[in-house]
């Protein structure tokens, strides 16, 4: 560990958990902290969250302390090859969310009732520390389930992003009418803590059998011990996963929850949250379980291509661009789940790699469109716009980069995520059947095509055209510094992605010889 | 027979009941004794606490025993977990004590009845843990509980006396029955093993044994059912919301909070006995909590009531209590002593938002607790991690950590439909919670739209009382000592 390793790991989870419970005691004071300062605050310390995530990775720390000493539960934070890439995703989007500037909630339309007053200055200054508080929580959760290598602390991880997306929809949601807000953020909650409490049955059962919650542990004893249990621990933490992901049926809550969330809040959802569930599924399920994953892999496969088809025929009918995204998102992570399920080298790389890009483009993407939708006052297509290209070159170049991205198009990221999970399926690992991979993998480059299909839909309707009225403002400052970054990410991990692949491939290579190994 | 009285190691119990004895005979000197009153309950309470302190250091397996047979079993047995679940009721007991006073002082006059009520109901409360003996349980269980009902009839506030009366005789009633189904099981207990004590070893020589299985086996589920209202377990609950609206508030706090200690201190002192011999009676505990955090949270999802909503919420935990009861070993007693502790401390906590809140006028009405986060930062936040703690969400991570502990034994036992129920009651329970919440935490009614508007109008207080000094210190010590088990969950379980 060099010299910067414990002061880096410490900043990057304990800075925005201090910083978030100081700016909301802050915002209790009868004078709570000027709009401007809550800002200041608040994004200075996610942006050093996000290098003290960098460090942390580059340095590789490792703390080891007893937490729950009853239940043998342990503070170990270690950085691993499976753990590297997602942790530089997260400094990616903390400090793009730290540049994102709050823009206030809509409030209801004017109703016959009574007329609405005036937004209360305080109350807005209120509201902003709030939601800074709230984002810089997500990313503490964030950070911490990634370094976290004891299963009840990522449980515990995985659970404290709940509270503050739940504040940031339902208080500081984009959509017009309180309770589609709430709604959507109760939605949100239930759905996915239902799934994380099902996760952490599984857990426990893994836990009873392996008598450790030490996830290195359960690599290394993968596979050991009876089989006949695993394929229910199995079934029990991917039906709980899935619903993070989501996987096809259990996606319903997501495109709502997107087109309802506040910019920053979108991003934080699609880069980072929904990368939880594909994280717990190579951490618990992959590596401590791999004869119940391989007996449940052509089922999780079947699901996610159904999700890829199912999601890219939503997207060529949705009218709301925010939604769209969103269904795209649940089409890009099938190809994630198809990756992982065929249980191959080459499909756990593809499943990691394919992660990373898709939270790059759909960060990028929900930035932009999030951009749009408050100039425009609204996502929906069916309102006559100014054509992107002619009124705002700048945010329509980044539109055309993430929807490019998201066809799938040579020299951006996904491309290789999906090439990879295409490839995967179809030469299957060991003990999956390699028929029904084959069909998957021509079923998955339909819905490819369809992806290119209605990003050429989104860029007819949005980006191309003559139409120079009503007139929007480019992006600029902050949003633009924001988007240059994610643009920059999709170019970059595009044309040289042996960057992200090389920090994963000994991880990968170990943790599935250590599946194998045991198993056989 | 010759027994050895080792009565220094029953402290715990003796000092409540000495202290209920003291006042009363006090009293009879110098009627109307006021603050005096107050102080020797509380140093009774204190008392008691210091005597069950070092009892939760004993390595697990020791003991600390009193009427000892010589045969070798005693009549009172207070290891580790007794202990704790000792210390927990009397700690709550001198919340409810700190809380109670100003309203008895008030409305009776510093009357040294109920303070003598309240010690002895507290002494039957410490007993039951310790019980080794099924007749011992079976006294203790009743002394816990009859003293509640003369404090939840001593309501006489103008207005209230009726529904106070109605509160107490439902009270009453069930605790009747329960002593009736609790009896019935006892005697069946000891038809089949020969003996009243709770002694594994007896149970397990009559479970060898097919006819006399049976017996045991009803005689268990019995005294489980018994047991099943005094925890307000359903389909053993209905009194539970009736009484809870209906009692003086610091009255409902015992009953959450105290009371709740006996009723599982007597599942655990059943559970240890039964554990190695009787797999019936865990079919029995499984069905009950399903069906308690089931009915409890979807009713209390209903209610615009917080002492309403809190009653269906103790319905609710008390599933969760006994869901880890389900395995019957002594990891799962662990478990269930260590959630009820976790329990206990938020809905103390919740209880005394709603009591301060209460005190100003605005009632226990959902709609008065509207914009409390902007009225009251503290005492809103205070509610926030009692509620969050509830439901198990971080930042309240002791909730959490509790729901871990309880779904471990269940877990490992492989009882997965069980699990998965309570895994839809996690879902549900938030749902619960986050609602009150959602209320606290709103915007003043001002700048909000419209469907809530005139709900607000209504519940728009009159300029606030401060909160009396007691509420706001045991609300501040509540929320630290949650904050302190959310950083470092340590020693609970």
């Amino acid at each position: 560990m060099t010299a910067i390793g414990l002061p880096a790991v410490l900043v990057a989870t304990l800075l925005p958990l201090l910083t978030a419970v100081a700016l909301v005691v802050a915002d209790r004071f009868p004078t709570a902290p000027a709009p401007g300062l809550s800002r200041w605050i608040g994004g200075a310390a996610a942006v050093l969250t996000g290098l003290a995530t960098v460090a942390t990775v580059w340095a590789r720390p490792e703390i080891d302390l007893p937490w729950i000493p009853a239940l043998g539960v342990r503070l170990h934070l270690a950085v691993d090859g499976v753990s590297a890439p997602l942790l530089l995703l997260t400094a990616l989007v903390a400090v793009v969310v730290g540049l994102l500037p709050w823009h206030p909630p809509e409030h209801d339309p004017p109703t016959d009732r009574t007329a609405p007053l005036p937004p209360d200055p305080l109350e807005a200054a209120r509201g902003q520390a709030t939601y800074h508080a709230c984002l810089l929580l997500v990313l503490a959760g964030a950070v911490l389930t990634f370094l976290t290598r004891d299963a009840v602390v990522f449980f515990v991880a995985f659970e404290l992003v709940l509270v503050p997306m739940w504040v940031l929809v339902a208080r500081h949601g984009d959509a017009t009418r309180r309770a589609a807000r709430e709604g959507a953020a109760l939605r949100f909650v239930l759905v996915t803590a239902t799934g994380s409490t099902l996760m952490l049955v599984g857990i426990l059962g893994v836990a009873t059998r392996t008598g450790t919650t030490d996830l290195d542990r359960w690599e290394q004893l993968g596979g050991s011990g009876a089989a006949s249990g695993q394929v229910l621990l199995a079934a029990l933490l991917l039906l709980g996963l899935a619903v993070k992901v989501p996987v096809w049926p259990l996606h319903t809550w997501l495109p709502w929850v997107h087109a309802t969330a506040p910019t920053a809040g979108s991003v934080l959802l699609a880069a980072i949250l929904l990368k939880m569930g594909v994280y717990g599924m190579v951490r618990l399920v992959l590596a401590p379980l791999p004869e119940g994953f391989a007996t449940l892999a052509p089922l999780l496969a079947g699901l996610a291509v159904t999700g890829i088809v199912w999601a890219g025929l939503a997207c060529l009918v949705e009218r709301d661009l925010k939604r769209l995204i969103a269904w795209s998102s649940v089409a890009h992570l099938g190809f994630v789940v198809l990756a992982l399920a065929a249980g191959t080298e080459t499909g756990l790389q593809a499943a990691l790699f394919g992660n990373v890009a898709h939270g790059v483009v759909s960060a990028l993407l929900f930035v932009v469109v999030g951009e749009l939708k408050r100039q425009w006052g609204g996502a929906s297509l069916d309102t006559v716009r100014a054509a992107l290209r002619e009124v705002t070159p700048r945010l329509g170049f980044a539109l055309v980069l993430g929807m490019a991205a998201a066809m799938g198009l040579p020299g951006l990221a996904p491309f290789w995520g999906e090439i990879g999970a295409l490839y995967a399926s179809w030469a299957p690992g060991e003990a999956r059947p390699t028929g029904w991979f084959r069909l998957f993998m021509v079923v998955a480059a339909v819905g490819a095509a369809l992806g290119a299909a209605y990003a050429a839909r989104v860029l007819r309707e949005v980006w191309a055209g003559d139409r120079t009225t009503p007139v929007i403002a480019d992006v600029r400052g902050p949003t633009l510094v924001a988007t240059a970054l994610l643009g920059g990410a999709v170019l970059g991990l595009g044309v040289y992605p042996a960057l992200l692949l090389d920090l994963s491939a000994d991880s990968v290579a170990s943790l599935l010889a250590a599946g194998s190994g045991g198993g056989r | 027979m010759n027994v050895t009285v080792q009565l220094g190691s029953t402290w715990p119990v003796l000092a409540p009941a000495l202290g209920a004895l003291f006042v009363l005979l006090v009293d009879v000197v110098r009627p109307r004794l006021g603050l005096p009153g107050l102080v020797l309950a509380g140093v009774a309470l204190a008392a008691g606490a210091a005597a069950a302190g070092p009892g939760t250091r004993q390595a697990r397996g020791d003991a600390e025993a009193a009427f000892c047979l010589d045969t070798g079993p005693c009549l009172y047995r207070a290891g580790p977990l007794a202990s704790g679940l000792q210390l927990l009721a009397l700690g709550a007991a001198a919340v409810v004590l700190s809380l109670a006073w100003s309203q008895w002082r008030r409305v009776l006059g510093g009357s040294a009845v109920p303070v003598a009520l309240f010690l002895a109901a507290t002494a039957g409360v410490t007993a039951v843990p310790a019980a080794g003996d099924l007749g011992t349980l079976l006294i203790a269980l009743e002394l816990a509980t009859l003293p509640v009902v003369g404090l939840v009839a001593l309501e006489q506030r103008v207005g209230r006396v009726r529904v106070a009366t109605g509160g107490a005789v439902a009270l009453l009633t069930t605790s009747l029955v329960s002593f009736a189904l609790l009896a019935l099981g006892a005697g069946l207990w000891v038809l089949a093993t020969g003996t009243g004590l709770l002694d594994g070893e007896a149970a397990r020589a009559a479970v060898a044994e097919p006819r006399v299985a049976s017996l045991l086996t009803l005689g268990a589920v019995l005294i489980v059912a018994g047991l099943g209202y005094k925890l307000s377990a359903a389909p053993f609950h209905a009194w539970t919301p009736v009484t809870y609206a209906a009692a003086p508030l610091p009255v409902t706090l015992y009953l959450a909070g105290v009371s709740k200690v006996a009723a599982l201190g007597a599942l655990v002192v059943l559970v240890l006995a039964v554990a190695p011999a009787v797999t019936g009676t865990g079919v029995a505990i499984g069905l009950l909590a399903a069906l308690s955090m089931t009915l409890g949270n979807a009713l209390a999802l209903r209610q615009d009531d917080t002492v309403r909503l809190l009653a269906w919420s103790a319905v609710a935990q008390a599933g969760w209590v006994l869901l880890p009861l389900t395995a019957l070993s002594a990891r799962a007693v662990q478990a269930a002593g260590g959630y009820l502790a976790v329990y206990v401390v938020a809905t103390l906590l919740a209880f005394t938002v709603v009591a301060g809140v209460a005190h100003g006028g605005a009632g226990t009405a959902l709609a008065a607790h509207r914009a409390l986060l902007h009225r009251r930062p503290l005492a809103a936040a205070g509610l926030g991690l009692a509620l969050l703690t509830l439901a198990g969400l971080p930042p309240a991570v002791v909730g959490l950590v509790a729901k871990v502990v309880a779904l471990r034994p269940v877990a490992s036992d492989g009882t997965w439909l069980l699990a998965l129920v309570a895994a839809l009651n996690v879902a549900l329970g938030i749902a619960v919670y986050l609602r009150w919440a959602a209320v606290a935490a709103a915007r003043p009614a001002a700048t909000e739209g419209p469907g809530t508007g005139e709900q607000a109008a209504t519940a728009e207080p009159v300029p606030e009382a401060p909160w009396p000094w007691p509420h706001r210190v045991v609300s501040t010590g509540l929320s630290l000592l949650l904050v302190l088990g959310s950083i470092a969950p340590v020693g609970i379980w």
